[in-house]
């Protein structure tokens, strides 16, 4: 018996869907009327970090090679006959997918056969085969998509600063690893972390656009199989709370020094919770948003151009603050967020500014509903998160100035930061 | 979605509006389209200006402030070229009024700030303020140097210029930076001016937004420009390649960036445009292509290697990361694909594979604002306006044998290589 519960939210006069599948996954639909197209994605929680692992009851942790679970990803598309994306060519569906620090996720969009797409989807993500031919094959493939990103300085400069401020945690480690580490990947490890993490108790499917509940769960019903659950038990070395480096600097060809500033957060307990996640997103943007005193005075005084950003960056056990931008003078940019962090904990926050910003951060919820990717993606991200998608605006609606007051105070901490800087 | 046709609301002024109860926000997009010309680096630092300053609003904090009050607006300026054409375009995308806290209405409130920004500017008696002038030809500079930190644009910016040299299209980079490096506040107002009353301007919007109140604040707007005399907009196009033309050039880099530039033989941009599309996607579009099959599943050569029609100038681009010692091999595979594509060598799996995804792509079109006005303003210069069904049923319609001839008629006009720097031998 699949158990269906309807979620309503007023405001945005939408509801949508979640279902606990009879297979143990959770389902979620997102109805979208008078769409054309629907958006599916069936995600795990299964990213990068997850280097270090075993099953409930299993006596030893295995380690595999950095950059396997985005190996894994490619890997899933192929079978012993026709591969993914061959079968969905006669759909006429546009698919993909993704890897993250923490989930992986495959999707397609359609406007038509939307019950033959999705059974593709849930048909070759639960039967994976894997080969050592094809498994070499797929070596060069990623190989140069990895030398592609090595090519991209906001991606190196990121990685520079996370391996800058974290001593120990693997989101330090490239997300599709190097050439040397997977050399080391074999089908069999493959195998390995499939069993592990591609479990319907791990796993969330959510579909959003031109689609019913009914649809779903017929193609569900028929595809997916209950399969016996185990928990898994990550393991993560401890993280001393201090940062490794105060500045790291590398070579690109760049054609101004490009910079990451990172202030790493201590913290207690590995996963923030979506209260303290909103404040610091308000909160960045009191301190260094579009509209924020720092902002104006830097580009003025030419330190920095409009590349000049801010990013929130968490996830299991790590949480940093994150300034990036391009200056020719970028020791001068990080003293002046410094003095900005420390004048802002001084004089608390404005409560104009904290308004203006918290009607941006409404608007922006609001925004994030036309779009049946952001839906469908959203739904699977909060659920690994432990969130309902509808409870940001609830939340968001709870905080105080007060509280961003308190997050700043707890949260940031000039003496503990790191800067990468790309030149 | 119904769709009706740009209405004409002063000289060369078109405007259409999209009603749609469907969505949560409201798309609204204004397009100046001029030839390209000798206002095109001021044109730069213009569209750069105009979308952080204006005279109301004159500093990031308050021209930013206003747009975050519009609940957090998406705003946009931005330069393309699109053939021979310029295009400066100004766009928001912002919560429909129902969404509004305090009943007000946030539509109008938009297209208000959109109207003055464009009106009054940031200048006084003809002349665009100094400093601001300074730090935005700063950007603009800035911007365009970094190009080089995406070697994949840089390097098919590169083979564009080499490529189209001699012709508007083929813009040189070095030369767009010296006449950057020349401008003021007083030519920057002459581009401004000549902006205003040259262009041909299309407007955009989707949404629940009042289609009236738009129609009517706009007409006012545009009718209130002296002397507007639109010009012609015209993209000349090359059918054919005489003969393969080859470059290298050397850069840091950790993968060579190979990019190819083909004349595809379109006449014009309407010419047998359905089945040119149909083309390059069999050639190099999704997953299901001839290039994404052979030179990354096959030879497992690159991770990326795709085609991309470039309908407005007549031009096809083939692009893919690669190591250099396979440079050769790479080049051949890609140059065989485009010999089976003539030869009518491919498989009917491989075109209605094609025909099926291109045109469930683009039912979909529909299903965003923003998507229906980038589709529709795409539309602005064609005598009809179609949706995303009827352009799909024309998809559909195209056959092998329209494919074989399109493909027939291309021709291999330059190659382009960005390799690393060669080590030295010490």
């Amino acid at each position: 018996m699949n158990n269906i519960k309807e979620i309503k939210n007023e405001l945005l006069n939408d509801s949508y869907y979640e279902i606990d599948h009879s297979s143990g996954l959770k389902i979620f639909v997102y109805p979208k009327e008078n769409y054309s197209s629907a958006y599916a994605v069936f995600g795990t929680k299964y990213g990068s970090i997850d280097t270090r692992f075993r099953l409930e009851g299993e006596k030893d942790f295995i380690c595999v090679p950095e950059g396997i679970a985005h190996f894994l990803e490619h890997k899933l598309f192929e079978s012993e006959e026709l591969d993914a994306f061959a079968r969905y060519a006669k759909t006429g569906a546009s698919a993909n997918a993704y890897t993250s620090f923490d989930k992986t996720c495959y999707l397609f969009s359609c406007s038509g056969n939307f019950r033959q797409s999705l059974e593709i989807l849930l048909d070759f993500v639960s039967n994976p085969y894997f080969t050592p031919e094809t498994v070499q094959k797929e070596q060069g493939i990623i190989g140069q998509e990895i030398k592609m990103c090595n090519d991209d300085p906001g991606w190196e400069s990121l990685f520079s600063l996370l391996r800058a401020m974290y001593h120990n945690h693997p989101v330090k480690i490239d997300i599709a690893g190097t050439v040397e580490s997977i050399s080391h990947i074999t089908a069999d490890l493959l195998y390995s972390c499939y069993e592990t993490f591609y479990n319907p108790m791990n796993m969330a499917l959510a579909v959003a656009g031109n689609v019913t509940v009914e649809q779903v769960l017929s193609v569900a019903d028929k595809i997916l199989k209950p399969k016996a659950s185990k928990k898994i038990e990550r393991s993560f070395e401890p993280e001393p709370e201090t940062v490794v480096q105060d500045t790291i600097t590398r070579k690109l060809s760049v054609a101004m020094p490009i910079f990451a500033i990172g202030y790493k957060e201590n913290i207690k307990t590995p996963e923030r919770t979506l209260k303290e996640a909103l404040e610091s997103a308000i909160l960045l943007d009191i301190i260094a948003g579009k509209t924020s005193n720092l902002y104006e005075e830097l580009i003025s005084e030419g330190l920095v151009n409009t590349t000049f950003d801010t990013e929130y960056f968490e996830g299991y056990g790590y949480s940093a603050h994150i300034f990036t931008g391009e200056s020719t003078n970028y020791e001068k940019v990080r003293e002046r967020i410094n003095g900005e962090i420390m004048r802002v904990k001084k004089e608390g926050v404005s409560r104009e500014e904290f308004d203006r910003i918290k009607k941006k951060h409404y608007g922006s919820f609001i925004m994030n509903f036309n779009d049946i990717d952001s839906i469908a993606n959203d739904l699977v991200g909060e659920y690994f998160s432990g969130c309902g998608l509808f409870e940001r605006l609830s939340v968001l609606e709870s905080i105080t100035a007060e509280d961003i007051d308190a997050r700043l105070r707890n949260a940031i901490n000039i003496e503990n930061s790191s800067m990468s800087v790309i030149m | 979605m119904s769709v009706s046709a740009y209405k004409e609301i002063a000289k060369g002024v078109k405007l259409l509006c999209v009603n749609s109860e469907k969505f949560k926000t409201n798309c609204i997009k204004i397009d100046f389209y001029l030839p390209i010309s000798r206002h095109f680096a001021a044109q730069n630092v213009l569209s750069s200006l105009m979308g952080h300053t204006s005279k109301r609003y004159n500093t990031f904090k308050t021209f930013n402030g206003k747009v975050e009050s519009l609940y957090g607006a998406d705003f946009y300026s931005d330069i393309a070229t699109v053939g021979e054409k310029v295009r400066l375009c100004f766009s928001m995308e912002l919560p429909d009024d129902r969404f509004s806290l305090d009943g007000s209405k946030i539509s109008e409130d938009a297209v208000d700030f959109l109207i003055d920004i464009i009106k009054n500017p940031n200048c006084e008696n003809g002349c665009f303020d100094s400093e601001f002038t300074a730090r935005e030809i700063r950007f603009t500079l800035e911007n365009i140097e970094a190009e080089k930190n995406d070697k994949r644009a840089y390097a098919l910016s590169r083979l564009r210029q080499l490529m189209c040299s001699g012709e508007p299209y083929g813009i040189d980079r070095e030369k767009l930076e010296n006449d950057i490096k020349e401008l003021d506040g007083e030519k920057l107002f002459s581009a401004y001016e000549d902006m205003m009353k040259s262009s041909t301007v299309v407007i955009t919007a989707c949404g629940s937004l009042n289609g009236d109140m738009l129609t009517a604040k706009f007409t006012d707007f545009m009718n209130s420009v002296k002397d507007r005399a639109p010009e012609r907009l015209e993209t000349v196009f090359v059918e054919k390649a005489d003969k393969i033309r080859y470059f290298n050039e050397q850069m840091e880099v950790n993968q060579a960036k190979l990019v190819i530039g083909l004349r595809t033989g379109m006449k014009n941009s309407d010419d047998n445009y359905f089945a040119y599309r149909v083309m390059t996607d069999i050639f190099g579009g999704g997953p299901y292509s001839r290039l994404f099959m052979n030179v990354r599943e096959k030879m497992s050569l690159c991770y990326y290697c795709g085609a991309r029609l470039l309908r407005e100038k007549g031009i096809m681009f083939v692009q893919s990361g690669i190591e250099e010692e396979n440079y050769r091999q790479a080049l051949d595979e890609i140059l065989n694909q485009l010999d089976i594509m003539k030869n009518g060598e491919f498989t009917n799996e491989d075109f209605e594979s094609s025909i099926s995804a291109l045109a469930d792509a683009f039912r979909g079109v529909g299903d965003s604002p923003v998507s229906v006005c980038t589709f529709m303003a795409s539309q602005a210069f064609d005598g009809e306006l179609i949706d995303g069904e009827e352009y799909a049923e024309k998809l559909s319609k195209v056959t092998r044998e329209q494919v074989i001839e399109c493909a027939k008629k291309v021709t291999v006009d330059s190659v382009y290589l960005l390799s690393g720097e060669a080590e030295d031998d010490e």
